[in-house]
């Protein structure tokens, strides 16, 4: 009896799954100037750059902000 | 006349030969405090380097000074200079709640550069002392430079004032140039407070009050010429700066004053004479100054070479180099080193006179002592001198580097103009008197391209600014 419900059993599995072939595309060819985009125009049609003042960087120059240096030297100098 | 004045001498030579034997006497003797005995007979006997070591014993020794003492010990350390005793440890310098040893005590402690113990022991120093000017100048500084400047301002005041008053006092002229000198110098540093405060007018005001004649003057104008940068008056600067070009400051060169020269004809928007300013700090002076570090560096490690050059005659030093003859005339006329020199000559000429007295154990350990102070003090000086040579030649280094930026920016800033199609409104601004802001003590003149002494530091350009940019095509 076991054998026989074994039997059906791997008999059915192997029905219930045909041999299936994959085949893909080998070439397609779009016509990209036939293809059309449906919907709104929201930007101009023409490329346009807004003019700006180029970005000026400075460098840090030469600044005094005390004479300590020259402080210190004094008294140095003193004696 | 000349009789009585060759007794005089020989009256005075004969006791104080007799000082000096007292205290070959008391050599020999082994017993205790016998170092302040020496020290009075070598101080009455004038061999002030030779006392050095006996008063450095007493301080060490005794639990407390008489009055007398300290009274030679203010003496001694003008005759030999303060840095005599600076070697000592400061727990003896401070022992005695001595004002001649408090000032050691600052002044050690200011060049180690811990200001606070400085500042601590100047301000001890009584207001009715000899060095209280010079002690409130030390403590003013030392309270700039840890930015308390409130307190700063107030020690320069009392600075300016105490210094006045012992200035009328002197008797002797020496004495009146010495309060001068620590005078300007406390008004010079009120300047600078109001400076750090970014209150330019105001310490232009107060650079103002140091006469033109004060030896500080020349250093005023650098600084003032800064101030007026900040307010913007670069044609003031500008004049400032023109300054040292004259006959009378030849020898104060400042690489900074170049560098200000250059930045103020920047901000005035005069691209080709700032260009022209930097060319010139490298093809003059930077050559120059490769050449002078090529003589210094093959000389850096004698102990003579520099203070040789100081003794040389100005006409010498100049066939060297012509920033050897320059810094040479700085160095000569900075404080320090006409203290230091005089006490160097005194401990010379004490040395031979001990050299001439009979050879003695005696003898023969103070002659050891002078010899040893003299070498310290030629290396002391030597060192001096060599490290004003060094900064110099790394200050154009440094000053170098920042004209390369300006440059840079300049080029920046024309390119930039290129880019916009633009360009500034003036190739070459002309000069007029209507640029020039005046005060209402300001008169006007015009430059005749030769200096004068009393319009030193009073000139101004009269530039106009050429910031204003226009369209190519519309020009």
């Amino acid at each position: 009896m076991k054998l026989a419900i074994l039997f059906i059993l791997t008999f059915s599995t192997m029905a219930a799954e045909p041999k299936v072939i994959i085949e893909y595309k080998k070439y397609e060819s779009f016509d990209l100037g036939n293809l059309e985009v449906k919907g709104q125009i929201l930007a101009p049609g023409d490329l346009s750059v807004r003019e700006r003042d180029r970005k000026v960087f400075e460098r840090p120059l030469y600044e005094r902000y005390e004479f300590n240096k020259e402080s210190k030297q004094d008294i140095r100098n003193l004696r | 006349m000349r009789v009585l004045l060759t007794i005089f001498l020989m009256t005075i030579a004969m006791s104080s030969n007799a000082h000096f034997k007292l205290a070959q006497k008391e050599f020999k003797k082994s017993q205790k405090k016998k170092s302040i005995y020496i020290f009075n007979e070598l101080f009455k006997s004038k061999y002030y380097f030779s006392a050095l070591p006996f008063a450095a014993e007493h301080i060490i020794e005794s639990k407390s000074i008489s009055r007398d003492f300290e009274n030679k010990l203010e003496i001694l350390l003008l005759k030999t200079g303060t840095n005599s005793l600076a070697g000592m440890k400061n727990k003896d310098l401070l022992k005695h709640g001595s004002a001649t040893l408090h000032l050691v005590y600052a002044l050690k402690m200011f060049r180690l550069n811990k200001f606070k113990r400085a500042v601590r022991v100047a301000e001890k120093i009584p207001l009715n002392n000899k060095f209280a000017p010079e002690a409130l100048y030390i403590a003013g500084t030392g309270r700039e430079l840890l930015n308390d400047l409130a307190r700063s301002e107030d020690r320069f005041n009392k600075c300016i004032k105490i210094s006045g008053q012992f200035k009328s006092r002197a008797n002797k002229e020496k004495l009146k140039r010495y309060y001068s000198v620590i005078n300007e110098s406390c008004i010079m540093h009120v300047a600078r407070l109001y400076y750090k405060q970014k209150q330019y007018k105001k310490a232009i005001d107060t650079y103002n009050l140091i006469p033109k004649t004060s030896y500080r003057w020349p250093y005023t104008l650098i600084e003032k010429a800064w101030a007026n940068y900040y307010i913007e008056d670069f044609n003031r600067t500008l004049g400032l700066v023109v300054t040292y070009r004259s006959p009378l400051l030849q020898s104060y060169f400042f690489p900074e004053a170049e560098v200000l020269n250059a930045l103020s004809f920047y901000r005035l928007c005069l691209y080709d004479d700032t260009l022209t300013t930097i060319d010139q700090y490298y093809k003059v002076y930077k050559s120059r100054s490769t050449h002078l570090k090529k003589i210094i560096i093959a000389n850096k490690d004698s102990h003579t070479y520099f203070i040789n050059l100081a003794f040389s005659s100005l006409k010498d030093t100049e066939t060297i180099n012509p920033y050897i003859r320059n810094l040479i005339t700085q160095i000569r006329k900075k404080i320090k080193f006409s203290v230091d020199l005089v006490s160097y000559k005194k401990a010379k000429n004490e040395l031979k006179h001990l050299k001439q007295k009979r050879k003695t154990r005696f003898t023969k350990f103070l002659i050891r002592n002078v010899e040893h102070s003299i070498k310290w003090r030629t290396q002391h000086l030597n060192h001096y001198v060599k490290k004003q040579f060094f900064t110099f030649i790394n200050d154009i280094h440094r000053f170098s580097y920042e004209m390369f930026n300006i440059k840079l920016e300049v080029m920046s800033k024309k390119r930039n103009l290129l880019y916009r199609n633009k360009e500034l409104v003036a190739t070459r601004s002309r000069g007029s008197h209507e640029n020039v802001k005046r005060t209402i003590y300001q008169q006007f003149w015009n430059f005749e391209g030769s200096f004068w002494a009393d319009e030193l530091g009073d000139y101004s350009y009269g530039l106009k600014s050429n910031c204003q940019t226009v369209k190519v095509s519309k020009r």
